[in-house]
């Protein structure tokens, strides 16, 4: 199958670093990018039940008179063809429709608050809502570009984390990169877990492509993020929950994302993945 | 927690998922209800305010006030809300086109602020079609909160309109009419009745709220047979004034875009503009309800020839507010031209024929009225049934009914895109759902693709060929590249029979001797129309699907019919 993954480009030397990190995604996923280089700060993404207005900051029109030329430097450093994304539709003349047709997205922490950009700051209220309402998974990059060499899934047990578990397998088949589990054991014991994965038919999947599935203690949640390796590729399932859903249940997500700088991989509630 | 959500899955369950038409009903009223309140406010605002600048209209200065508002409204817009600039309507029937009324909750509340700080500083604009995005956003909302499918956010979209046209007009019936004829385009049971709940519920909140205040008073009018042959002569007039008002719309706005101004010049030239006929013409200020009130009750005080000017400068104005910058709808003005018209037409009447026995002024003024907003919208119906709820009769419904109809088809033949759709149409964005370009649009290419074909390589020999048609069921095989997996072309098994029936090629043939390269390929980003254009036009049954130079699959023409019926189906079906 040809995946493709929508990235947003910002013709600036942190814009560089994350084409960069979506194109070495790519690389190893055997998938292809599709570059956005942005007319307007702002555009639309229609999901099934939502539409999600992106406003960016400013500096995604930076330059745009050497923006395509520098994302084509890119693809071609990266032995790539370039390919760009052109929107078809308009809400309105200074509105475009960014299709959701795509397999993968690549989004910053934030893209209307340029405070949270480089610095692991908290996620934007529309990369929220875009994780909430995507059918594809969403690469959140690391802040600076960070080859990873293998993939590990946070696994919970919930069906996000299914989805997210799903998704680690698929490329670590496609990458051949092995494949690392972490599950926090939450009061409930490791066969639960293995039990969870022999419902869904993965058990030969997993035994076959994971290196080390770790158990920690349910309140062994920062050693577990510390012994993630820097260099691995996070899968995880969150729910995209808004900021009151997030002040009243709290979010593990917001706390990883802040906490570690590796890139994320995040499958949302409306995301399924299929390993054909 | 856990008791809140039950007690909300309970009550969301068990009483209203029972029946999808009591959840439309309520929910519809409910949209009804915030439009009402949405328009009530925008009118009460737009009321104070106007009433607040008005004694500093005597000042020199005074004409800048239209420029200072619409600078205000497009930095709101721009800076503050970050809308895409637009009427608002077009917006909404785009989204009902092609994403099932999906419309951000933004929409609910900023063309209300932008629309007010532009009427009421005095550009030529009307509250309608800003309320009309209003509500139609709150519906659309009030669907997503409660995770409707498509075709109800539509009939909640159109309750949201309803509710709004009801409560400005206190006209429930031309609120209902213009919600399904000109947003959503569709009359169906289905729809009908939660609209019609929902437009009650927009009129009923205005009088609620504003009992005192109705929008037009009128004494009784009384038109006889006489009126019928000057109504024809109306109707062909304002058949006209309604192209031309359209067509300088769009001429001004395109004006504005080619123009090197920055927005913020473009909008202050445009609100000067304004600003300069209205210190010498105020009828071309504001949404100008109080202008046309005076000419329904036949008190309008200028003479024909400023009155005949004034159509023109009401033209001018419009489009130098809403198409350089200002916010606003198009709704209110056409009432304005369509009583000078009106008025205009009923003066040479009278000038003609001193002695002629006909309706009085303030009649002929609301059958422009109707002439105008069913040649500009072409909705007849909505023009018929606004007057007669405004005139609270049917006394003047036969003229009405032959106005209406000659200048919509007059406008129609000339014109034949209502202003609404005109870009739609261009951009070929406009699909009513349940026609054949939503549908196509409604399909992916990669859900049409079948993928499961045999590949084979292009250095393969003819016998081994052979061997693979002998067990596969494919008339089409893609031919790739060995190393790279590149496709190279197809084989069709109708192309290859004469080679196939000479055994004694089969060792001395490969496949890259025999097979089809110029074969019209398509790709995952086209649009399934232009798929189906070229394989009509290339007289093609299957079209192979190339990716990246990679063979993604084939799209048989009987696997578009088999997803486009479960589509159409899907669309019509009355839930």
């Amino acid at each position: 199958m040809n995946y493709k993954l929508l990235h947003i480009f910002r013709n600036t030397p942190f814009g560089r670093e994350t084409l960069l990190q979506s194109m070495y995604f790519c690389k190893t996923i055997n998938a292809y990018p599709v570059v956005y280089i942005p007319k307007s700060d702002k555009f639309l993404l229609y999901f099934s039940n939502d539409a999600v207005q992106v406003d960016l900051d400013r500096s995604y029109l930076n330059e745009p008179e050497t923006a395509r030329v520098h994302a084509e430097q890119l693809f071609e450093s990266m032995g790539i063809k370039p390919m760009f994304y052109e929107p078809k539709n308009y809400t309105a003349s200074t509105l475009p429709d960014i299709s959701t047709n795509f397999d993968y997205l690549c989004c910053p922490r934030s893209v209307s608050d340029l405070s949270s950009k480089i610095g692991l700051g908290h996620l934007g209220p529309k990369v929220r809502r875009i994780i909430k309402h995507a059918t594809f998974p969403v690469l959140i990059s690391s802040p600076v570009f960070k080859p990873w060499l293998s993939i590990s899934v946070f696994f919970g047990g919930s069906e996000n984390a299914m989805q997210s578990l799903t998704l680690g397998l698929k490329l670590a088949m496609s990458a051949g990169l092995p494949l690392n589990i972490y599950t926090l054991t939450e009061k409930k014991g490791e066969e639960y877990y293995r039990e969870l994965i022999r419902k869904k038919d993965l058990e030969s999947l997993v035994d076959q492509y994971t290196a080390h599935w770790y158990f920690y203690g349910n309140k062994a949640f920062d050693t577990m993020l510390y012994e993630v390796p820097h260099d691995s590729l996070i899968v995880l399932g969150a729910y995209g929950h808004g900021i009151i859903k997030e002040i009243l249940l709290g979010s593990k997500m917001e706390h990883i994302q802040s906490t570690v700088t590796n890139n994320l991989l995040i499958t949302g509630p409306n995301c399924t993945i299929s390993l054909q | 927690m856990q008791t809140i959500k039950n007690i909300y899955k309970t009550i969301y369950y068990k009483l209203f998922r029972l029946d999808d038409r009591l959840l439309l009903i309520v929910a519809g009223s409910i949209a009804g209800i915030c439009s009402g309140l949405a328009a009530v406010a925008l009118r009460l605002s737009l009321e104070s305010v106007t009433e607040l600048l008005h004694p500093l209209r005597h000042y020199w200065w005074a004409f800048v006030l239209p420029a200072v508002g619409a600078l205000l409204s497009s930095l709101y817009l721009e800076k503050v809300s970050r809308e895409g600039a637009g009427h608002g309507i077009p917006e909404v029937i785009y989204a009902v086109s092609r994403y099932g009324g999906l419309l951000r909750l933004r929409s609910s509340y900023s063309r209300l602020i932008s629309s007010f700080l532009t009427i009421s500083s005095g550009g030529s604009a009307g509250p309608e079609a800003p309320v009309v995005m209003s509500g139609s956003a709150i519906g659309s909302n009030i669907a997503k909160f409660l995770g409707l499918n498509d075709r109800q956010r539509i009939t909640l979209v159109g309750c949201g309109t309803a509710g709004a046209i009801a409560a400005i007009f206190n006209a429930p019936i031309a609120g209902l009419v213009f919600s399904i004829e000109v947003l959503l385009g569709e009359w169906k049971f289905v729809n009908i009745i939660p609209i019609a709940i929902a437009a009650v519920a927009g009129a009923q909140v205005s009088q609620t709220i504003i009992p005192e205040q109705v929008l037009f008073n009128h004494q009784p009018f009384k038109m006889m047979v006489v009126d019928i042959l000057p109504s024809l002569g109306l109707a062909v007039l304002t058949a006209l004034i309604s192209v031309l008002f359209t067509k300088s719309l769009r001429k001004l706005g395109r004006i504005a875009k080619k123009s090197s101004l920055p927005f913020w010049g473009r909008v202050i030239v445009g609100g000067c503009a304004v600003g300069a006929i209205g210190s010498v013409m105020p009828v071309v200020l504001g949404e100008g309800y109080h202008f046309i009130q005076s000419m329904i009750s036949g008190t309008f005080s200028m003479g024909f020839f400023l009155t005949f000017v004034a159509i023109f400068a009401k033209i001018f104005a419009t489009g130098m507010t809403l198409g350089w910058g200002g916010s606003g709808g198009i709704f209110a003005p056409c009432l304005v031209i369509g009583s000078l018209t009106g008025v205009v037409f009923h003066k040479a009447l009278f000038f003609l024929l001193p002695s002629a026995d006909i309706a009085s002024e303030g009649a002929y003024a609301l059958l422009g009225m109707t002439g105008l907003i069913s040649g500009v919208m072409q909705a007849p119906l909505t023009g018929i049934f606004l007057i007669v709820e405004i005139t609270g009769g049917y006394e003047t419904i036969l003229p009405l009914i032959l106005v209406s109809s000659i200048s919509c088809t007059m406008s129609h033949y000339i014109e034949p895109a209502s202003y609404y759709l005109k870009d739609l149409i261009e951009r070929g964005q406009f699909m009513r759902p349940g026609t054949d370009a939503r549908i196509l649009s409604d399909l992916r290419l990669n859900e049409l693709v079948e993928t499961d074909y045999t590949k084979v390589s292009e250095n393969m020999v003819f016998r081994d060929f052979i061997e693979i048609i002998k067990l596969s069921k494919q008339n089409f095989f893609p031919v790739v590249e060995d190393e790279t997996d590149i496709y190279k072309g197809v084989i069709q098994l109708s192309t290859i029979r004469r080679y196939a029936l000479e055994p004694g090629m089969y060792d001395m043939v490969f496949l890259n001797q025999v097979m089809d390269t110029d074969v019209i390929t398509a790709s995952l980003e086209d649009d399934l129309q232009d798929v189906l254009d070229s394989m009509d036009l290339n007289n093609m049954d299957t079209i192979p699907v190339v990716e990246n130079d990679r063979f993604v699959g084939m799209i048989a023409k009987t696997r578009v019919l088999d997803l486009y019926r479960r589509e159409l189906i899907m669309q019509t079906n009355i839930q």
